[in-house]
């Protein structure tokens, strides 16, 4: 393999690569959107809910059990500006006890509270308010339920601790600048073959072998500076940093076996486009279960970029390190290997 | 212009578009993404909190929980069902209920009951759930509350649901993708093939290849916007008023892609141009997301007065009375853009460089 001849090959790569105007721009607003949109979202996951409350006594089991449980309570100093705060808007739903209502409740009479919700307050939420507010009435008067509860926390309890939407993004927003690159890498490879280039340098001492090389070292190269910009500007570098860019390298060359595929049957832009939002499609699904969990099951480890998703997941969020990521960076490169194998194959057979 | 070759045109395209990967994208996509939502919002977008429960006898527990609106319940089939489903996320919480557990809770001996709990479920979730399983754990046992509970809702403002706010972004992804892309994408391929000149050098006119790439364009917005409609249920209402409004927001689609697809030399460019003007094009959508922001925001967008009518239709019951002024800024819209395609094409005969690739 000539290395001037790679180097040549791959300079000139990367000048018609950006020479294309949609995906110059694409890469481009695609860093910078993704990464804005990092920094828009909230840093932290508010798992609380907050209510105004009224009351010439606060019952102690509202400060003690209030607490750690996820609900905040904002004392007003009367009955009337709760009611403004509600009408207004600046609080969804704000409660009022009645007088001496801890006292009376515990001595075994029926007391009435007051709950007032913001018109804006979604409707089925209501009873959950309503049932809490007799609950604590059953605990004001002591009354103990006769059973036993055996809890169980499954997974790491996050309680007061959660992951913040956008760290949970993050993997899929690796998965979609990765694959972009896929449809670019895939553009370009395509055009060189319908417009010959590629058998015009094959004609050069270039080798068939020296071509993919330089296709594949552009493809990588390129996807890779990509996602290990994205996850160092989002701070997702700082633990570990060694174990995240060989997950992000590793998904870089599966991605580039996935450009070649679709290089080698897509003759334009446009089907390079369709193909490759079928591909964006699948390989992104896996990021979609890390956003909403349990939204699918076991079937989704059959798709490659989830061993991906997974790891940047878990390495970021959970500090998971090389012996816990052991089995996806096998199943990676096990992965990455066959698609670039299989691209390369492919992609031979068409113009050979 | 004449409608027989504007005719013979369009036949062209009915029978090449819909081949097209564009054609293809503006039909499967919004009623991909209308589905998803529609999947979303009834668990990720709901904010409810979930629970799995599993009934090993006849519990009256689990007929209550699933008459609770304010929480997802997932019956499980199984004990490890239940489990699996807390495990993975599915559920914040999991009740396992044992044969027997409501009379054993009757007769005041000490129940066992196995409580899950996902790691990551959100605090207030958790503590909803407790609440809600401890209430139907009391009415079993028949214990009466010591609180009776008054509820009151003041404000005039209103709760908006996932799906109301959603809906307007997936109307506009009908309408614009149809009118916008497959038009412009349609004149911009012929541009690189040089179809176009071949047709152009005959006796058809810019016109009317302009008016038979829009009228395929128009048809595909309008059906498609009618379609997601229907598949979100919301064309019920003043179905005659809101297909006319879904009309003028395709006309003005339409006329803004043949633009697009006439100004464009090659179809990188019109991906990058479409791509980068995406944000002005939803915009109004995006700002129907999030119902605090201030409403005149959306007013600056163009787009908006092609949504907002439809909106105020479909969502809060408006008549053609209510919405004739916004109805009256699209119409404004729709021809200011006709008038410009016009110019293009009337200065476009004497100087064809302004249109490249269309006029020989």
């Amino acid at each position: 393999m000539n290395r001037e001849m790679i180097f040549a090959l791959l300079r000139k790569d990367l000048g018609l690569y950006f020479s294309n105007r949609f995906f110059a721009f694409i890469t481009v607003l695609g860093l910078v959107f993704y990464a804005g949109m990092y920094f828009v979202m909230p840093d932290e996951l508010d798992e609380t809910v907050e209510m105004a409350i009224y009351a010439d006594e606060l019952p102690p089991i509202l400060d003690t059990e209030m607490e750690d449980s996820g609900i905040i309570l904002r004392e007003m100093v009367s009955a009337e500006a709760l009611k403004a705060a509600v009408a207004s808007g600046e609080q969804e739903v704000g409660v009022v006890l009645p007088e001496g209502f801890a006292r009376n409740v515990a001595a075994g009479q029926q007391e009435t509270v007051q709950i007032y919700f913001s018109s804006a307050f979604p409707e089925e939420f209501k009873e959950l308010y309503a049932t809490f507010f007799r609950e604590i009435g059953f605990m004001l008067t002591g009354q103990p339920l006769t059973i036993d509860v055996e809890e169980q926390i499954l997974g790491e309890d996050r309680a007061g601790e959660q992951i913040p939407y956008r760290d949970r993004m993050l993997p899929l927003f690796a998965v979609l600048i990765l694959m972009m690159e896929t449809m670019g890498l895939a553009s370009l490879v395509s055009s060189e073959i319908s417009g010959g280039t590629i058998e015009a340098l094959l004609v050069t001492p270039l080798r068939v072998e020296g071509l993919f090389t330089a296709k594949a070292v552009f493809g990588v190269g390129l996807a890779f500076v990509q996602a290990a910009f994205l996850v160092a500007v989002t701070g997702a570098l700082d633990e570990q940093p060694l174990l995240i860019l060989l997950l992000l390298l590793l998904g870089s060359v599966l991605v580039t076996g996935v450009a070649f595929l679709i290089a080698s049957v897509a003759s334009d832009m446009m089907s390079v486009m369709g193909w490759g939002i079928v591909g964006v499609l699948v390989m992104s699904l896996p990021a979609f279960s890390v956003l909403v969990p349990g939204l699918t099951t076991e079937w989704v480890k059959v798709i490659p970029t989830y061993y991906l998703v997974d790891g940047v997941y878990r390495v970021v969020n959970h500090g998971a390190g090389w012996a816990d990521m052991s089995q996806n960076l096998l199943a990676l490169l096990l992965f990455s290997v066959v698609f670039l194998v299989l691209g390369i194959v492919v992609l031979r057979r068409r113009f050979q | 212009m004449s409608p027989r070759r504007i005719g013979v045109l369009l036949a062209k395209e009915l029978v090449w578009g819909p081949k097209g990967f564009v054609f293809i994208m503006a039909v499967a996509a919004p009623v991909i993404v209308s589905l998803l939502v529609n999947l979303l919002v009834g668990s990720f977008f709901s904010g409810k909190p979930s629970l799995a429960v599993f009934d090993g006898g006849t519990s009256q527990m689990v007929a209550a929980l699933r008459a609770n609106e304010g929480l997802l319940l997932r019956e499980a089939g199984s004990a490890g069902a239940v489990e699996s489903a807390v495990r993975s996320g599915a559920a914040d919480m999991g009740l396992i209920l044992p044969a027997g557990f409501d009379e054993e809770l009757r007769g005041g001996a000490g129940t066992a009951v196995t409580v899950y709990v996902y790691g990551e479920s959100l605090l207030k979730d958790r503590a909803f759930l407790a609440t809600a399983i401890a209430s139907q754990l009391r009415a079993i046992t028949g214990d009466a509350s010591p609180v009776e509970i008054v509820t009151e809702t003041l404000g005039d403002g209103a709760s908006i649901p996932w799906e109301e706010r959603l809906l307007p972004l997936v109307v506009m992804m009908a309408v614009i993708f149809g009118g916008i892309m497959v038009p412009a994408t349609s004149l911009v391929q012929e541009k690189q093939d040089r179809t176009i000149t071949a047709v152009t050098t005959t006796t058809v006119s810019l016109a009317e290849l302009f008016v038979a790439k829009g009228i395929l364009g128009f048809l595909l917005a309008l059906v498609m916007g009618v379609v997601i409609l229907l598949i979100n249920q919301a064309f019920g209402a003043r179905p005659l008023l809101l297909i006319g409004l879904l009309a003028l927001g395709a006309v003005m689609a339409t006329t803004f892609g043949v633009i697009m697809g006439a100004l464009v030399k090659d179809i990188n460019t019109l991906f990058a141009t479409i791509k980068g003007l995406g944000i002005l094009l939803y915009a109004p959508a995006f700002i129907y997301l999030f119902p605090s922001l201030p409403g005149w925001i959306a007013r600056i967008f163009p787009t908006y007065y092609m949504i907002a009518p439809i909106v105020e239709v479909t969502q809060r019951g408006a008549s053609w009375a209510d919405v004739r002024l916004d109805v009256a800024i699209l119409i404004v819209l729709d021809l200011a853009l006709i008038a410009v395609l016009a110019a293009l094409t009337y200065r476009a005969r004497r100087r064809p460089a302004m249109l490249p690739g269309l006029v020989s």
